[in-house]
């Protein structure tokens, strides 16, 4: 019966003059293709063969070499992991808190971190300019408290811990909203039929809340270290000089050298470790169904 | 639900707070503070002004707020239209049935795949691919406005797709096959039964979109002509030569202007949600 | 109003890879001119994806369909003229009523001037006219199922489609929208009708005739009466009006089950062989009479007007819809049941399943 089914298909024809689906998909990718993929495909081909002529892999062994470009990397790779593993212990306890201990205007905090995801990341920076600059705030009442002439203890912003701080700051909302929307599917008579069996909180957090709540977590914490990795803004407006991370690397080889093949070899190594790391995210968010 | 005690909870919430309020609250009340301080060399501002909000609405500066409200405008327009047909022709491709191979499949995912890369890229890197190609010959847009907005244009477009994606999967086929039953053409499916379906999805993602184009520094940094700056760049100019008061302003207006637009595209949505 | 009947010719529909997963086959049915015809079956029978062939939504992988004389097989949905109601009605939601009414009209064109008429028309004969100006979530249920139905008729299909139309209705609606359902089609003799349903009252009900389908296949096709009072197969015997199915051996002019002689019409079916006995629990009474039966009562189900005895016969169920009893049996109570010899249909197939 199958078999004869297929053949009857096989053998069918379509008359109706219906544009095929694939027409429609080549306006869009056409248009991606010249803003978007033909400028990647340049910065590549710089990356090997410069305006000057020539095809060598000369800048990128300048560029590997250089001990800039190295620190950049390491700079750039330990803030982002220490950022991500700060933004889901930090995001994991905060979404905890509004969805199973809540409470009169939790409703209102996390409309407030709809909010905070629409700002820009360097407003952060800018603003623990006055909290912790050198004439900040905790600064100020330090030196109002202990009477102690001077500069106050807090001079952290201009060192990568500045940046570390700024980059919690701003990621963490990025990690609370797939878990707000995870716990929100917890069915709350799960929680209660496993305290009312006994299970302390800690416990109920370990074995119910945790394992479902475990592919948000994944799936915003590589957002965020895929974010983290090509931040920008933050570092900027530190204005430190000893902080310098890929992206800030890409601008400055850029803008204040004007070397453009080797800006377009660091650019190159940034983009293989984000889309590496996005195509991750994509796979780990897919399973999770996000 | 979790922590039953009285006193367990306060202490739960207590700790939230001050997680909380430090971390998310003060940055944007330190902002909103400084921007009316006269100066602010100790604990708290002092000599509170209105000045820097006269000088960020006049001048150089309401000019650079224009910029950006156009830049923001212009590219979400171009991304919700380039990720709006992304989004439509992919799940053309990647429907069951009716013929559709694996191959067309697999299309329908390249597509998807590939609108989502900006996402991916840092958007300095963005930056630096535009000037690179537009630059020179065929095409060259260095130091108009034009290749600013089509920079933010490429960084939203992903953001768009991808909600707009979420919201076609969402669409109950049941509406559109009523319609074809009903003798209406795709294309007239399409303008008077999907896209009014997908408005309140479409608003969304162009709220998104507008701010995060406000927003954008990275890429702009790279590609500003003097004429087109916009308002981070300039917010950036002003902390940079020590003005801070002036960009805490700038960056208050930067917000608000923001909030104002998502607030109307959020009412938008309300009156164009029928469920 | 063109009349139009609807032919499936051997239509098959698989999925899977390779087509694997048939779940229509085969399927040789005609709908004539004016005729109700219910499809019946439990869920996954394959009634549903028979009037998505017809609709255009699904394709067949062999057969034909014809809609009159037309073969509308490789036609898109939107050129078949046919109207459709599903079960969640999907009315279009950003559509006032007699805009979702006047939808179909205006795509397809029909002069400007003749659209208010016809929308007045059909929201007239569905009983809707005075809510043309709301919102379809500004409606009941079963009101919106009522502007679904007046938008289909308004584009004047030759065939009606109604999936499950009755089902998100609460039951009381569900009479009276059968009523209504049976109504409009007085009004509309020449409209052809394709009724999937579940539910046998709504089949019996409203068809003229019924189509049994289960497992992808067509089991039974017949008048209500037919289909009622002599089921071809054990599986329409059972579906419809949940018949006891008795495994018995036939002999000459008489059957038996066990050790227990019951007289029935053999008809052709020859002596010797294992045949299915299908008596209707509401036909079998209680106490001693011709065909009686003699068991242990295993359950008894009070169902306010009557009693429902489930009586343990040599190992086989018998079902028992008796007159509610003042002192029913106790369980484990020997009883004895009879049935008429007239009111037992002998089915030549073994009980297969149901």
């Amino acid at each position: 019966m199958a078999s004869a089914t297929l053949t009857a298909a096989g053998q069918k024809t379509k008359p109706s003059l219906k544009v095929p689906a694939w027409v429609w998909a080549l306006p869009p990718v056409t248009g991606l293709a010249l803003v978007f993929l033909y400028p990647l495909a340049l910065v590549v081909q710089q990356s090997v063969q410069p305006d000057t002529g020539g095809t060598s892999l000369q800048p990128y062994s300048d560029v590997f070499g250089s001990e800039s470009f190295r620190e950049a990397l390491g700079t750039t790779v330990w803030l982002a992991v220490g950022a991500t593993v700060g933004c889901l212990v930090l995001g994991f306890a905060l979404a905890l808190v509004i969805a199973f201990v809540p409470f009169p205007g939790g409703k209102a905090v996390a409309k407030f971190i709809d909010v905070f995801l629409s700002f820009p990341s360097f407003l952060i920076t800018l603003a623990l300019l006055f909290i912790y600059g050198t004439k900040g705030m905790a600064n100020g009442l330090w030196t109002d408290a202990t009477g102690a002439s001077g500069d106050g203890p807090f001079q952290f912003l201009t060192t990568p811990w500045g940046v570390l701080l700024a980059e919690i700051t701003y990621f963490t909302p990025f990690v609370m909203r797939p878990l707000l929307a995870a716990f929100s599917q917890i069915d709350t008579a799960q929680l209660e039929v496993a305290s009312s069996l006994g299970a302390r909180p800690l416990r109920v957090v370990r074995k119910v809340i945790l394992p479902e709540a475990l592919p948000a977590l994944a799936a915003g914490g590589s957002l965020v270290l895929v974010m983290c990795l090509n931040e920008f803004g933050i570092v900027l407006f530190t204005g430190a000089k000893d902080v310098t991370t890929l992206p800030m690397l890409v601008y400055s080889k850029a803008m204040l050298e004007s070397d453009y093949p080797a800006a377009c070899v660091v650019a190159v190594v940034n983009i293989a470790i984000s889309v590496g790391l996005y195509g991750l995210y994509r796979v780990v968010s897919r399973r999770a169904g996000a | 639900m979790l922590v039953h005690s009285r006193k367990g909870r306060w202490a739960t919430w207590t700790v939230f707070f001050v997680l909380f309020l430090p971390l998310f609250a003060l940055p944007l009340v330190v902002i909103v503070a400084a921007s009316f301080a006269g100066h602010w060399s100790g604990a708290f501002p002092s000599g509170f002004t209105g000045e820097h909000y006269s000088a960020a609405t006049r001048g150089e500066s309401l000019q650079a707020l224009t910029t950006s409200l156009l830049t923001a405008l212009g590219a979400s327009l171009i991304a919700l239209a380039a990720g709006t047909w992304a989004a439509l022709a992919a799940t053309r491709l990647k429907q069951r049935g009716d013929g559709t191979s694996r191959l067309s499949r697999l299309c329908g995912r390249t597509l998807d795949t590939l609108f989502m890369l900006p996402v991916a890229v840092p958007s300095v890197v963005v930056g630096l691919a535009v000037l690179v190609a537009f630059s020179k010959p065929p095409m060259i847009l260095n130091g108009t406005s034009t290749i600013v907005v089509l920079a933010h244009a490429i960084l939203v477009t992903a953001f768009a797709h991808q909600s707009v994606s979420a919201a076609i999967l969402r669409l109950d086929p049941a509406y559109e096959q009523a319609a074809a039953s009903l003798g209406a053409r795709p294309a007239y499916v399409l303008w008077r039964v999907k896209l009014p379906l997908l408005l309140p999805s479409l608003t969304a993602a162009a709220g998104l979109c507008f701010a995060l184009s406000m927003g954008e520094l990275s890429a702009t940094m790279m590609l500003y002509p003097p004429d087109w700056t916009p308002l981070p760049v300039r917010i950036y100019a002003a902390t940079d030569r020590g003005a801070t008061f002036t960009g805490a302003a700038l960056a208050v207006v930067l917000m608000a202007a923001t909030l104002l637009v998502l607030f109307a595209v959020s009412r938008i949505r309300t009156r164009a949600s029928y469920r | 109003m063109a009349s139009s009947g609807i032919r499936f010719d051997s239509v098959s529909v698989a999925y899977g890879k390779n087509g694997e997963n048939t779940v229509l086959d085969g399927l040789d049915l005609t709908v004539e001119p004016g005729e109700v015809m219910a499809l019946l079956g439990p869920s996954g029978s394959g009634k549903t994806t028979a009037l998505r062939a017809v609709a255009g939504f699904v394709r067949p992988a062999s057969g034909r369909v014809f809609i009159g004389d037309r073969d509308v097989t490789e036609l898109p949905p939107h050129r078949r003229g046919i109207g459709m109601v599903v079960q969640q009605y999907a009315l279009f939601p950003h559509m006032r009523v007699e805009e979702n009414v006047a939808f179909g009209l205006k795509a397809q064109k029909v002069a400007r001037a003749e659209v208010p008429g016809r929308v007045a028309d059909a929201l007239e004969m569905t009983g809707m006219a005075a809510y043309a100006k709301r919102f379809p979530r500004e409606l009941s249920g079963g009101q919106q199922q009522r502007v679904a139905i007046a938008r289909a008729l308004a584009i004047r299909p030759g065939v009606l489609l109604l999936d499950e139309p009755l089902s998100a209705l609460d039951a009381q609606l569900r009479s009276g929208m059968l009523a209504e359902l049976a109504r409009l089609h007085r009004e509309l003799p020449d409209v052809s009708i394709l009724y999937v349903t579940h539910d046998q009252v709504e089949a019996l009900t409203l068809a003229d005739r019924i189509a049994v389908m289960d497992r992808a296949r067509l089991q039974d096709c017949g008048t209500p009466q037919e289909l009622y009072r002599a089921p071809r197969t054990a599986f329409t015997a059972s579906f419809v009006g949940n018949a006891n199915l008795l495994p018995v051996s036939v002999g000459e002019g008489a059957v038996s089950l066990g050790g227990a002689e019951l007289k029935v019409d053999t008809g052709d079916v020859a002596a010797g062989v294992t045949a299915t006995l299908c008596v209707r629990p509401h036909l079998v009474g209680l106490g001693p009479g011709p065909n009686s039966l003699t068991g242990t009562v295993s359950e008894v189900q009070w169902r306010g007007a009557t009693h429902r005895l489930y009586v343990d016969v040599g190992g086989h169920s018998v079902k028992a819809d008796v007159r509610e009893l003042r002192e029913p049996p106790s369980l484990g109570e020997e009883v004895t049941v009879h049935f008429a010899p007239e009111d037992a249909v002998l089915l030549s197939a073994g009980v297969t399943h149901g």
